[in-house]
């Protein structure tokens, strides 16, 4: 599943930071009709390169690019010192 | 009864083979379906890799890092980084070698990913009292 929401956190040591909810869906909704746009030029990318071999590589890592995107749900990066806090999370 | 120890059976029984030969092919066969059975489980029960660093009781710094990464991204990660073209690859495979990391991460399959995380299951590693570095699937 993609993910919807981004939490952030990035804070100092003098100030720990603002906790922020990202509505990631928003931004799916912007780049979703993108990427389906560069699917013409992809193609058109893949069939001019086809005969030297890279037109399949092209293709696939385009078909990639939405595994991805769909399997970036649940990744969470947490690192605290005394200086610094980030804090990311997919949801 | 599966088709392989039936045969092995019937093999005894037509006196293809002896009795210890019997006994050594079922034990074989058996250890077999232990082992799939565990990469089974590996591939359907976890979900996440997990890094955790914590400091140790004679470490100086309070650095802690908790990183949750699905294994699907790794996955698909992986086999994204088989479509970069070959001098793409050197480029990166001599990069990093510069960081002192000799991997070529072209030539891991997802396969070998699974072999590779059904050893880690739970890894703890404690550099000499500083840090305590666990890798665990979950």
């Amino acid at each position: 599943m993609i993910p919807l929401l981004l939490r952030i956190r990035i804070g100092r040591k003098s100030h720990r930071g603002v906790s922020l909810w990202l509505p990631l869906f928003l931004f799916w909704l912007i780049a979703l009709p993108f990427l389906i746009a560069l699917l013409p030029l992809v193609l058109i990318a893949a069939l001019i390169l086809w005969p030297s071999g890279k037109g399949k590589p092209i293709l696939c890592a385009y078909l990639m690019i939405f595994r991805l995107i769909g399997c970036l749900s649940g990744l969470k990066i947490d690192i605290r010192s005394v200086d610094n806090t980030i804090y990311i999370n997919l949801i | 009864m599966n088709e392989e120890r039936k045969t092995i059976l019937e093999m005894l029984a037509e006196g293809k083979i002896n009795t210890e030969e019997a006994e050594r092919l079922l034990s074989a066969l058996s250890k077999e379906t232990e082992t799939g059975s565990d990469v089974t489980k590996i591939k359907s029960g976890y979900k996440y890799l997990r890094v955790v660093v914590e400091p140790g009781p004679e470490s100086e710094n309070s650095e802690r890092v908790n990183i949750r990464v699905p294994l699907k991204l790794i996955r698909a990660g992986l086999k994204l980084a088989s479509f970069i073209p070959k001098d793409a690859q050197v480029k990166v495979n001599e990069a990093l070698h510069e960081k002192g990391i000799d991997t070529d991460f072209s030539k891991i399959k997802p396969e070998d990913l699974e072999d590779l995380l059904g050893q880690l299951n739970d890894l703890t590693v404690d550099v000499e009292g500083k840090e305590k570095i666990k890798v665990f699937c979950e």
